[in-house]
């Protein structure tokens, strides 16, 4: 399976978080600019789960099924959360909230590469 | 998502140092009174709610997967997950029986993680696999050693400010709620403000709130 979305979610996520936490200590609130880069996080986080639906459905099987459908279901999740949770937010620790989940979608893709290895990073 | 309401402008903000310009987004009709989830108290929420997601999925997960292989790891797991929910819902409610119950959570967080991560280092048998405070939380980044400290920093904070005429204590709602208490113990407002090394924006909460919050909140 090609690593291409993967890494690139790696590095937009880390990318994501810097900028994210750069506006904290910048202290600025949030703003279309930050909203606009968690869409594109989301929309690379959907094919990547697109392309592992597609290996599942191709009849490939990873030995922990149903850990890898709830990081299925939970991935696509953070971002939308976490844009809203950020949102209600008035002050510099809502793109801190959007940073986290730039983290955490990085940190997701390591652990699909764990959980199944011919999903490569 | 428990929340629907924004939270008050930026001079309420917990946060001493918050943005530069209060007066930019007065939005006077934010209902709910500002809380332990607004300000740093958004980030910490974030953290735990992710924590107490990821933390009791994986141990149901591996209880209803495969309970024998580490019965102790996956039951501490659960455990642990269970305590992560409680400190999310009651961070992000932030009344003052919801901060006890958070204090008191965020203690037990604190300890288990010390205590189990000594426990899989010294005795390795009995984790066979790994749960999320096992080497002090080393498989997520050491995050769960630290959440604790901040959660519980945090909701001192909060508790020390309401006590001393809580600049956070924003509206009439939340001074009822929070009545009870006579004016706190000997120091000031403006000094708990001030050791807090934002003199412009202790003061300027201060002078904008404390006409509504002569009740101090007696309960920490």
């Amino acid at each position: 399976m090609n690593g291409a979305v993967p890494t690139t979610i790696i590095v937009a996520g880390l990318a994501l978080a810097g900028y994210a936490l750069l506006m904290t200590a910048l202290n600025r609130r949030m703003n279309v600019p930050l909203l606009a880069a968690v869409g594109v996080l989301e929309i690379l986080l959907l094919v990547e789960v697109g392309l592992i639906v597609a290996k599942l459905a191709g009849g490939q099987r990873p030995a922990g099924l149903a850990t890898l459908i709830g990081y299925l279901i939970a991935t696509p999740i953070v971002p939308v959360v976490a844009a809203f949770w950020g949102l209600m937010e008035r002050s510099r620790w809502g793109p801190a909230v959007i940073a986290v989940a730039g983290l955490v979608a990085a940190v997701l893709m390591v652990r699909l590469h764990q959980i199944w290895p011919v999903i490569h990073v | 998502m428990s929340e629907p309401a924004a939270s008050p402008e930026p001079a309420a903000s917990p946060e001493p140092a918050a943005s530069p310009e209060p007066a930019a987004s007065p939005e006077p009709a934010a209902s709910r009174p500002d809380s332990t989830r607004t300000g740093p108290g958004r980030l910490l929420v974030a953290v735990y709610g992710l924590f107490a997601l990821s933390a009791s999925a994986r141990a149901g997960v591996q209880i209803a997967t495969k309970f024998g292989h580490a019965p102790v790891a996956y039951l501490l797991s659960a455990f642990a997950g269970v305590v992560y929910i409680v400190a999310t819902v009651t961070l992000s409610n932030g009344s003052p029986i919801a901060r006890r119950i958070a204090v008191l959570s965020c203690s037990i967080e604190l300890v288990g993680v010390l205590a189990v991560g000594t426990w899989s280092l010294a005795d390795r048998a009995s984790f066979p696999d790994a749960t999320v405070w096992s080497g002090y939380g080393s498989g997520y980044g050491f995050v769960p050693l630290v959440l604790p400290v901040f959660g519980l920093l945090w909701l001192r904070r909060w508790a020390r400010r309401s006590r001393f005429g809580g600049t956070i204590v924003t509206s009439a709602q939340d001074t009822g709620e929070a009545a009870g208490g006579g004016l706190a113990h000997g120091e000031s407002g403006a000094s708990g403000q001030g050791a807090d090394g934002a003199s412009g924006q202790g003061a300027d909460g201060a002078s904008g709130q404390g006409a509504d919050d002569v009740v101090a909140d007696g309960r920490t």
